[in-house]
């Protein structure tokens, strides 16, 4: 594997970001290949200190996103940091960085100050709420951008207390809109020669993931509302009751509804003018939902899940995380990954879920030491053993 | 410019997750041609229309052009492979093998077009025991564990929601389309490219698949918390919710600030962000005894004016409107020749040099036909055959 060629090899990142959606940004780069140098400040960024310990100092959250990237401790607080940093970025291609805006060009390593010195310079920041307008300035977090773009008002049950979408949607929503408009910009760059500022956020990715919500609410005027497990726009599609659990079945369109009637012995329903169309359907899911559910609940889920397979209908368990990540398929597709750790042995992951044929993403080593690979890294910037040994007895670097 | 200009996709897509990658990759400026069967995709007759226009297919096919072509027949096949020999990037996102079977699989079109780079979306893949599958998003989020710690603690299922695996699939899919363009700056080589709906739901489950691997627990759902951190979640004012985040300690002692209970901040239970889990139920408790007394704007204001991230549950309509989304061209006015005035989302990632925009709404059904066929060649009476032979 490891003599394959890389999409990305040949693009240095400079990583200079925290707990999530820069991190994953960042990651998703390191996993094509791309020499992205992790940077932290002297005792580490603030994610090696999170929960879930797998050894004194080694946090399994910042493993999680930080796999694949070299560790460069730099204090950007004095001077000299400041210094490398530039003598780093006029060899790097892209800087990715989620401070608050406003941070950056305090520690003077704003996209100005650094695209003087490196015009091919691609700088992505990801923030709360992005580089302007009225809210630039505030802290934002996964939690908060939900409820501001609305995806909190659609998900759950109607009723309830306010419920999230159980994973930071926006945080890695946010990573992956920040890796598109890098990549779109390291394309724009073949032909311009010029790098440019990539400006995203929470807030926004929050609404752009909001398609079909806004939809809704653009063209009927209905306020969108959490449906639990059915979709907005199509019935039935949803989790049913069996006899020892729920299961998801997709059986919306004209094609699919009749098939899923046919197994479950309720063809009658097909031509019943509440359920002939999409629409009609949508419009009586409160009265085709107990119809099914009263014949779902007779059998277990492996009866109903073997029986949709059968009949081509869209259907699946709904799984725990555990189960989720046992799953042959999931197996198959390479989707756990084990590196190996110095100090706890080996480390699992997540595997990249894009395969590709010439250049596939490569688990090359689990996440960086702290300044694990200061050392290498200032060596080819050109500096020799003593300036490295002064600015270490400084303790500019670690 | 834009940054893509210059990229010819073609774009064989339905529903969600691939319209959602090329309309990505239309925004900045790729040339989009969707192809659909001379009945419109499916979509077209999806519901909340406005003048008998589908609203989820204009709004995810935006910024594309748009023919029609027969693929059952012959001729139309035929136009496919002229079409492919023009293009950098083609994105379908049939169940695997239908694609082959139409002629248009990958090794028939990396024959016509080596450097081509052919993108596949699918329900779990175009390997291993379940490719064969049809899959939804409903789907991938229950397979994924993605439903598992969704929704209250002890409530029904609930999924994200948002179609969060159809969107980030094709996120996925123009992340690897890109990474795809950069080896071929290089060498010249196209390449396969495949990602699917149940491996994109995965991906997102970095905080939980750690929290399981570390513990041996199956995460739970939590309402609106945070698996590892607190105060994060929705609390209640007199008059609804609001969040906060006040994770870290310097963060809590603010908010303790802000509503006024130096008690908690000194409270040795609530000491340290693993002591504040541990005892997350008092927590939140003695918290809301003093938030639920003031109304939402009260705690907003006070909490922005200490720095705290805090905000409103907004509704669609209130996000949709609200001024900061505007003031970040998050909405976006267009004009549709048959549905008239339409909102669009705006783009999510701003680009100084080459930005990105939402500059035409989705073609109307076979909109672009003459233009496409006579880039490719196609004389004015060929055209008014293929169209006589119902192939486009």
């Amino acid at each position: 594997m490891s003599d394959r060629p890389r999409a990305l090899q040949g693009l240095r990142v400079l990583d200079q970001t925290q707990v999530m959606a820069g991190p994953f940004c960042a990651m998703l780069l390191a996993d094509m290949g791309a020499d992205v140098i992790k940077i932290e400040p002297p005792g580490g960024e603030a994610t090696r200190g999170m929960d879930l310990e797998l050894a004194p100092g080694v946090s399994a959250p910042f493993l999680a996103v930080n796999r694949n990237k070299r560790g460069l401790v730099l204090d950007l607080k004095r001077s000299e940091g400041v210094a490398i940093l530039k003598r780093l970025v006029a060899t790097a291609d892209v800087l990715v960085e989620n401070y608050r805006p406003g941070v950056a060009r305090r520690l003077g390593v704003d996209y100005d100050t650094l695209a003087a010195i490196n015009p091919r310079l691609i700088y992505c920041s990801i923030s709360g709420f992005g580089q302007t307008g009225p809210y630039a300035g505030r802290g934002g977090y996964d939690l908060i951008a939900q409820g501001m773009s609305g995806i909190m008002s659609a998900t759950g049950s109607e009723g309830g207390a306010p419920v999230k979408v159980g994973v930071p949607i926006t945080d890695l929503g946010a990573g992956l809109f920040g890796v598109f408009g890098i990549l779109c910009a390291v394309r724009a760059r073949h032909v311009t020669g010029r790098g440019q500022l990539v400006d995203t956020s929470l807030f926004e990715a929050g609404l752009a993931l909001s398609a079909w919500e806004a939809t809704e609410y653009w063209y009927t005027g209905q306020v969108p509302r959490g449906l639990g497990t059915a979709h907005r726009l199509n019935a039935p599609y949803q989790a049913f009751c069996a006899s020892d659990g729920h299961f998801t079945v997709g059986a919306a369109n004209d094609n699919l509804f009749p098939r899923f009637c046919a197994l479950l012995g309720l063809d009658h329903l097909v031509h019943d003018p509440r359920f002939d169309s999409v629409a009609h359907r949508l419009q009586n899911r409160a009265a085709l939902e107990p119809l099914i559910e009263a014949v779902t609940v007779r059998h277990p889920r492996a009866h109903w899940l073997a029986k949709c397979e059968e009949a081509g209908v869209p259907a699946g368990p709904i799984y725990s995380v555990p189960e989720a990540l046992d799953d042959p398929h999931a197996r198959a597709r390479g989707m756990v990954q084990e590196l190996a750790h110095a100090q706890v042995g080996r480390v699992k992951g997540l595997g990249n879920p894009v395969k590709m044929s010439r250049t596939p993403p490569v688990m090359a080593r689990t996440a960086p030491a702290p300044g694990e690979d200061t050392e290498a890294i200032l060596r080819e910037l050109g500096l020799g053993d003593d300036e490295i040994a002064g600015l270490r007895a400084k303790r500019v670097i670690a | 410019m834009k940054a893509l200009a210059g990229l010819r996709v073609i774009d064989l897509t339905q529903a969600m997750a691939a319209p959602f990658c090329t309309m990505n990759l239309a925004d900045m400026g790729a040339d989009v041609i969707k192809v659909e069967p001379p009945t419109g995709e499916d979509m077209r007759r999806g519901s909340a229309s406005k003048n008998g226009h589908s609203g989820t297919f204009l709004t995810i096919n935006r910024s594309k052009r748009g023919i029609t072509l027969d693929l059952k027949q012959p001729a139309g096949v035929e136009i496919m492979h002229r079409l492919v020999k023009t293009a950098d990037v083609f994105v379908q996102n049939y169940r695997p093998g239908a694609a082959t079977r139409l002629g248009v699989g990958y090794e028939t079109l990396a024959a016509l077009n080596p450097r081509l780079i052919y993108c596949s979306i699918s329900g779990f893949g175009a390997t291993g025991p379940y490719a064969g599958r049809g899959g939804y998003d409903l789907i991938a989020q229950g397979m994924s564990g993605i439903i598992s710690v969704t929704g209250d603690e002890d409530g029904p299922p609930a999924k994200a929601g948002v179609p969060l695996s159809d969107l980030a699939a094709g996120l996925f899919g123009a992340y690897g389309i890109l990474c795809a363009l950069e080896h071929r700056e290089r060498t010249s080589e196209g390449q396969l490219v495949d990602t699917s709906l149940l491996e994109a739901a995965m991906a997102l489950t970095v905080w939980e698949a750690t929290e399981y691997w570390v513990t041996g627990r199956a995460p739970r759902p939590l309402g609106s918390a945070h698996r590892l951190a607190a105060p994060y979640q929705a609390l209640r004012a007199s008059d609804g919710w609001f969040t906060v985040g006040a994770n870290n300690d310097k963060l809590f002692e603010s908010f303790c600030r802000v509503i006024d209970r130096p008690d908690l901040a000194a409270d040795p239970r609530f000491a340290g962000v693993r002591e504040r889990m541990r005892h997350r139920d008092t927590l939140i408790a003695e918290i809301e005894r003093t938030t639920a007394k003031e109304t939402r704007a009260h705690w907003l204001a006070r909490l922005d004016g200490a720095g705290v991230p805090a905000g409103p549950i907004n509704t669609y309509p209130e996000a949709l409107a609200d001024p900061h989304a505007l003031a970040r061209d998050m909405i976006v006015d267009l004009v549709h020749p048959g549905a008239g005035p339409i909102k669009a989302l705006g783009v999510p990632v701003k680009l100084s040099g080459t930005p990105g925009a939402v500059d035409r709404p989705a073609p109307l059904l076979g909109q672009d036909n003459a233009a496409v066929l006579t880039e490719l060649g196609y004389t004015e009476a060929e055209q008014r055959t293929l169209k006589a032979n119902g192939v486009i």
